[in-house]
Formats: structure tokens, C-alpha cells, sequence
């Protein structure tokens, strides 16, 4: 009978951060892999929901919201997260064989979205160490079937918010070649050192080809609730909204309700959560730096760090990841899970991309409690001089 | 509908969900849950103890034990079941099998899907499955059959002889079957069959469910799907690149729903029943021909006594000039022709609000 499964379904593999989630659970290990808070909500959110569930608001809601320059009632999606919304998107703009060009380390999941709707995924690497964008790379990877960019910004796995010019290069691109632009920003108010976030869809000519994803979930902390949206031109907005009543029919009402209320938090809420979270940040830098890692950049937004593994460690991203699980209780996730090769790419040698193998993401939406933990048992790792002893042996330990 | 329907204060019988709330035992239990700091992702495929709430829920209702971690895959809603198990389980150019009327997004994901709909049309007055035309939907190419029992919108309920031809059928011809269960709740006039119970059938079956009609909480979308671990895991593969995780407290809060006593569902049928009885007995005494429903909360009747073209112009008329909304059943088929003269009514409505539009027809279009 297990012939009766759909071919795409076959080409869909388990996600590695979930294998390591469930290695990380066996050996009791510190988590600062997921990307979700391990602090609670708001709990002016979590009233409104509560007073939602107690209100009448538990049957179908169709509520739409506001933001930049749209028309509330023809512009906007909600969705089941923004999972939803960009799966949703795909399936509304893509079709079987349309081109999708994705920045290489991204998010694993766009590209699953992208097949699922019988696209095709083509990746653009960014640079390290600062994951540049060059504009050549770009325009040499456009082809008559290019039907869309994604942008996710600021940037998971990086941390990187994508400069000014380089959103006009990704803008400048979408103009000449008259393709699509899909972005997630779910990170959109989670930036650092006054970094202003700027959405694609805000630069000249590019509103009536954007289609804006985020969602609620990493602003206030409620990864759980499913509540995201898709900001787009009227006709795409529509067949996003038609898309997504076919494939769940609402997010759930009386979080969409205590979203009302999220949104209109006072620029205190906001301004709080940068300056909590940008404490996080630094703490980890430093505790990164100090254990052995390379950091070339510090994160500008997101709660990610993207660090790279010294040239005397010879173990590779998994390696590491494991023993760091094993010997100090500590996960993080291996970068590798987060670069992909283009089909059709064997022109370059293995040696070129042996980079993609020496990144290791960590997580800091963490209590300071459990940051603290971490730096512990971090240090407990640690030879005198102060980096991991794994950074020059590579010692596994016996399996 | 609902837009003109709210344009005209129209008394709203059309669209299937509750003018009434959900049980407060349940609704706390969400709360408290949100309180308690349940408010990050979920685990993929859900809860566990939902997971195993659903496992306990399904082996009393039909006596099959089935592994919650391995055969439950907890989704936003029924309707995201649905499309995870035709994305997941449906290859572009496979046929699927759909019993017309049928719920609208059922077609929607199987083309989604890339799939080819065969269609066979239940009639009135009794809805029943013509076997002949059946038997030749099938074809080599056929990978799937649809069941929506009891049924939205005819409240027809499946029986067990129309089940046991379709099980022949699906083994002799090796299709998987995909059954919608939301209504199973709201079964009245027989007992609900769970195809997945037939002989050799549990291997090839997906059965699908939800929280929002048993418990009146709609707009919680909380759903899933039970299905031997095979199947499953194409469910789950969609599943979780489609929304990836499902509104955490109220999943916990749906765990607690669903070891609610027998006395919950008693009540719920009895409810039920006052509330279709004075819809039937009034669209009857109004003139409508009113065909039986066995199960859920709708109620499908034919408009053509009053001598208006088709169902959508019945439907519009009934708003404008009645004040009252129906659901016009061409939207239920593949070729709205065959829906023209049916309209379709739900009495998931509370008791003061049935009289009334019963009232208002009476008043405007009685004979």
C-alpha cells in the first residue's frame, strides 16, 4: 500500500531541526534550536484572547487588519500562521514548472511550499562571511520561467537585514524582468542597533507586485495561536483568501480577535521587546565569541546567530551539534539543513561549498535564565584559555 | 449570501455554524491554558494528550484501537484534513471519486492536487447511492473515493449496505477512502458507520473529524485524521508544510471536550432534535417539499412550489423579500444544473431564531 502516497509527498524528507529536537529531548539537553520563546506571552494579549473565548468569538471570523497602505478590506488574508499564508501564496501564484528564486541559506520550508505547487525552486548564494547579495548573481539566475523572488527579511538563519541597496537590487530585478516578490517578515519588529527594518513592497513600483507575509507569532510571543496574514494587490490577496478558506477556512477566531488588540500595543510593548531582546543578543555574541565561534557579524534583527566554526575544528556542523548535545546538554542546529545546490549546478567543486558544512544556528528567545544555563554548561566544556575543547580536538565520544 | 443577508437583517439559516457558544467546561479549559503558558508551537502532529483523547474517542465510537502516536495527526480544522490528505496522498492526473452534493472544498484541494474528479449524484428523494453509475466511476486510474457521512448538505447518513458495496469495490479495485465524519455527532435517525470499522477496510481508510460541530466551537479549528501509519505519514508530510502546528491551548481544551460523558452527546442529540423539528414542521407547513435528513444539521428541501427559477434566484428572493437565508445546493456540484431546484437550510441555530424565520415564511411565502 505504500505505493498509494503522492509522489511529492515522497520527495519530502523529515525536517533535521525535528530529529535533533527529539536527540535533544533524550539527553535532557538545553534547547537553542526552535525558534520559539521558552518565556511567556503578554499578558495584555493573553486577557484579550481570554476575554474573546469568554465573549461570544468562538465561531467563523472573518476580520481583516491594518497595515502600510493597504485597503483592510481587499488587501489582507488571515491565515493559520504565516506558514499558511505562504503555502497559500504559492499555490496562488505558482504554476507547474513556474521558476522561484530563493537566497541561499533561507528557511527550509519555503522551498516545499514552492514544489508543493509544482514549482521550481533556484537558489542564490549569498556571500559569506556577510551574506552579501551581488546583483550579478541574481540577474544571471532569472530565466523566461521566473515567476517570483522570495525575500525573508530580517533573515533567518543569518540574522541579516537586508541593506537598502540591496532591496534595490532584488527591486530593480523584479521591475526589468516584470516577476513577483513574496516576503516573509515575520521578524519585521525585531531588530537591533536602531536597524530599521524596510519592507521590499515600500520602494518604487513595487507595492502592485509584493505579496507581504508575517504573522503575530515572534512579536508577542505566540507561536502557538496560528494567527498570520498575506499583504498583497487586491487580486492576489483574493486568490490567497480563496486558496486559504479551501485549506482551513479560518485561523482561529478568538485569537484573531486578541490580535486586534496585539496590534495596537502602545510603541512602549515594541520598543521593549527590541531592547530585551537586543540584551539577549549581545549576551550570546559574547558568550559565542568567548567559547570559540566566528563571528563576523553581530545578528541586526531576527533571534537567530548564524556562527561559523573555526578552521581548527574538523568536525562538521552535525558533528559538533551532536557532541554539543552530548557532552554539555546544549542543542543548537546545524547549518547545513538551511543551504541547498541548484539541480543543475555541478560545475563547481565540493571545495567551494565546504562553508555550507561549518555553520551552527543558535537561538536566542530564551529566558536569560536559560541563556545563562547555557553559558554554564558551556563553560564547563571549556580548556583554560577559554574556547570549547571541541574547537581544536573534534573528540566524539564513543557512540 | 451573508453579505446581502446582512444588508437585508435577514434571519440566517444559510451558512452551517452555531448562533450559540460552546460549553464552558471546554472554554475554561482553553483559558486555562492560555493562563498556563501553553501559548508556543505545538508539537507537528499534535498534542499528545489530544492525540490520545482522539485514539479513546474513536475506539469507543467505533471499537478500533489505533496508535495516537503513530495514527492521529491533529490539523486546523477538518478542512485542513482534508486538503493535507489530498495534497498527501494524491498525485497529479489520479482519479478521486466525489458522491455530488459535496462540502466545496473537496473539489477545491483535489485540483489543488492535480487530481480528476469523477463525480456520481446522490437525488432526492432519498439520496441514495446508485450503484450502476457507481461501479462505472471506477477505472483503473482511480486512486481514491470521497465519503462525506452523515452528509453535508442532504443530511443523508450512509448505510451500511451502501458502505459494504463501496468497501467491495475499493478492495477489488485496491482505492484508498477518505471519510468526512464532522457530523457523526448528529447522527438521528441511525446509527453512524465508520467505513474505516468494515472488513479489510481500516488499511486503505482515512478518516477525518473535528472539534467545531459536536462541541459549537467552529472557530477554534481544531481538527485531524486517523489513518494507518502509511497513510499518515503523507498526511503529516503535507500537514506540516501547510500550517505546521495547530492552535496549542486549544488543543488541550479539546482534549478535555472529548472525554466529556455520554451524557454531553445525549444532550447534544436532544437539543438538536427540538431545534429540526420545528424547522421541518414549519418549512413543511409553509410548502416546501422537504426531503429527510438523517443526520448533521441540515435540511434540504425543493424551492420549485414557488415558482422561481433556480436556487439562486429562490435564495436571493428569500432574502429581499422574506428575510430569511438559505443556501442555494448549486454550489454543492460539479455541474449546478443538477442542484437548480434545492435549497438547503441548517437549524444549528437557537430555538427563538428558528421560529422566528419559520414565522417569517410562513408569513410571506405560506400556501
Amino acid at each position: 500500500m505504500e505505493d498509494k502516497v503522492s509522489l511529492l509527498a515522497k520527495t519530502l524528507t523529515p525536517s533535521p531541526i525535528q530529529q535533533l529536537s527529539l536527540l535533544a529531548q533524550r539527553c535532557n539537553a538545553i534547547n537553542l534550536a526552535e525558534g520559539f520563546p521558552d518565556f511567556p506571552a503578554p499578558s495584555h494579549i493573553k486577557d484579550a484572547a481570554i476575554a474573546a473565548i469568554n465573549s461570544d468569538f468562538n465561531q467563523y471570523r472573518m476580520k481583516q487588519m491594518h497595515g502600510l497602505d493597504v485597503d483592510p478590506l481587499t488587501d489582507i488574508a488571515i491565515c493559520c500562521g504565516q506558514s499558511e499564508a505562504f503555502a497559500a501564496t504559492m499555490f496562488a501564484i505558482i504554476n507547474p514548472g513556474d521558476e522561484v528564486i530563493l537566497f541561499d541559506p533561507s528557511y527550509e520550508t519555503y522551498e516545499t511550499c514552492i514544489k508543493m505547487a509544482g514549482g521550481v525552486p533556484v537558489y542564490v548564494s549569498l556571500d559569506p562571511p556577510h551574506w552579501n547579495l551581488g546583483r550579478d548573481k541574481l540577474m544571471m539566475s532569472f530565466t523566461l520561467r521566473t515567476k517570483a523572488i522570495v525575500l525573508n527579511s530580517p533573515h533567518n538563519p543569518t540574522g541579516k537585514v537586508f541593506t537598502e541597496d540591496e532591496l534595490e537590487i532584488i527591486a530593480g530585478a523584479c521591475r526589468a524582468r516584470d516577476c513577483l516578490a513574496v516576503t516573509d517578515e515575520v521578524y519585521e519588529l525585531i531588530t537591533y542597533d536602531n536597524e530599521e527594518h524596510i519592507s521590499l513592497a515600500s520602494l518604487p513600483e513595487m507595492q502592485n507586485r509584493t505579496i507581504i507575509t508575517s504573522s503575530l507569532s515572534k512579536t508577542f510571543s505566540v507561536t502557538g495561536w496560528r494567527i498570520g496574514w498575506a499583504i498583497a494587490p487586491a487580486c492576489f490577496a483574493s486568490a490567497i483568501r480563496n486558496i486559504h478558506i479551501k485549506v482551513t477556512d479560518s485561523a482561529p477566531a478568538p485569537f484573531q480577535e486578541a490580535a486586534l488588540v496585539a496590534l495596537t500595543s502602545p510603541p512602549e510593548y515594541f520598543e521593549s521587546l527590541r531592547k530585551d531582546y537586543e540584551s539577549k543578543r549581545d549576551y550570546i555574541v559574547e558568550l559565542l565569541l568567548r567559547v570559540g565561534f566566528q563571528l563576523h557579524m553581530k545578528p541586526k534583527g531576527s533571534f537567530f546567530v548564524f556562527a561559523e566554526l573555526p578552521e581548527s575544528c574538523i568536525l562538521s556542523d552535525i558533528e559538533f551539534v551532536e557532541e554539543l548535545i552530548k557532552q554539555a546538554g546544549v542543542v543548537a542546529v546545524p547549518g547545513c539543513g538551511f543551504f541547498h545546490t541548484n539541480q543543475s549546478s555541478d560545475e563547481f567543486s565540493q571545495a567551494a561549498f565546504s562553508y555550507q558544512k561549518k555553520y551552527i544556528r543558535f537561538a536566542f528567545c530564551k529566558s536569560d535564565a536559560t541563556l545563562y544555563s547555557a553559558a554554564q554548561k558551556l563553560g564547563q566544556l571549556c580548556d583554560a584559555e577559554g574556547p570549547l575543547k571541541l574547537m581544536y580536538s573534534g573528540e566524539c565520544t564513543a557512540h | 449570501m451573508s453579505t446581502l443577508a446582512i444588508k437585508h437583517g435577514a434571519i440566517n439559516l444559510g451558512q452551517g455554524f452555531p448562533n450559540f457558544d460552546g460549553p464552558e467546561f471546554v472554554k475554561e479549559a482553553a483559558i486555562q491554558g492560555i493562563k498556563d503558558g501553553k501559548n508556543q508551537y505545538a508539537r507537528g502532529y499534535g498534542v499528545p494528550d489530544l492525540n490520545l483523547a482522539v485514539a479513546d474517542r474513536f475506539m469507543k465510537d467505533t471499537g478500533l484501537v489505533v496508535d495516537p502516536e503513530k495514527e492521529v495527526t491533529i490539523t486546523s480544522g477538518c478542512t485542513e484534513a482534508i486538503a493535507a490528505t489530498m495534497l498527501g496522498l494524491i498525485n497529479s492526473g489520479d482519479e478521486v471519486i466525489l458522491f455530488a452534493p459535496f462540502y466545496d472544498s473537496y473539489e477545491a484541494t483535489l485540483s489543488m492536487a492535480g487530481a480528476k474528479i469523477k463525480c456520481v449524484t446522490l437525488r432526492p428523494p432519498d439520496f441514495s447511492v446508485p450503484v450502476d453509475e457507481l461501479k462505472s466511476a471506477f477505472s483503473k486510474n482511480t486512486r481514491a473515493i470521497l465519503i462525506n457521512t452523515p452528509h453535508n448538505p442532504t443530511g443523508k447518513m450512509f448505510t451500511r449496505e451502501e458502505l459494504d458495496v463501496i468497501a467491495s469495490l475499493c478492495i477489488e479495485n485496491d482505492v484508498l477512502v477518505f471519510t468526512d465524519e464532522v457530523y457523526d455527532k448528529l447522527a438521528f435517525e441511525m446509527d453512524h458507520i465508520s467505513m474505516a470499522s468494515l472488513p479489510g477496510m481500516y488499511e486503505r481508510t482515512v478518516t477525518l473529524n473535528s472539534l467545531g460541530k459536536t462541541f459549537s466551537l467552529t472557530g477554534w479549528k481544531i481538527g485531524w485524521a486517523i489513518a494507518p501509519p502509511h497513510l499518515t505519514w503523507g498526511v503529516r508530510q503535507a500537514h506540516s508544510f501547510l500550517t505546521f502546528a495547530t492552535s496549542t491551548p486549544m488543543q488541550y481544551a479539546a482534549a478535555a471536550a472529548l472525554r466529556a460523558p455520554d451524557s454531553y452527546y445525549e444532550e447534544l442529540k436532544r437539543d438538536y432534535r427540538k431545534k429540526k423539528a420545528i424547522l421541518v414542521e414549519g418549512l413543511k407547513e409553509v410548502g416546501f417539499t422537504v426531503f429527510p435528513s438523517s443526520g448533521t444539521y441540515f435540511v434540504v428541501v425543493a424551492h420549485t412550489p414557488f415558482g422561481l427559477e433556480n436556487d439562486v434566484t429562490f435564495c436571493e428572493y428569500l432574502i429581499k423579500e422574506v428575510g430569511v437565508v438559505a443556501i442555494p445546493t448549486s454550489v454543492f456540484y460539479l455541474n449546478p444544473e443538477d442542484g437548480k431546484d434545492l435549497v438547503r437550510f441548517t437549524f444549528c441555530k437557537d430555538e427563538g431564531t428558528l421560529r422566528s424565520a419559520v414565522e417569517r415564511m410562513k408569513e410571506k411565502l405560506g400556501k
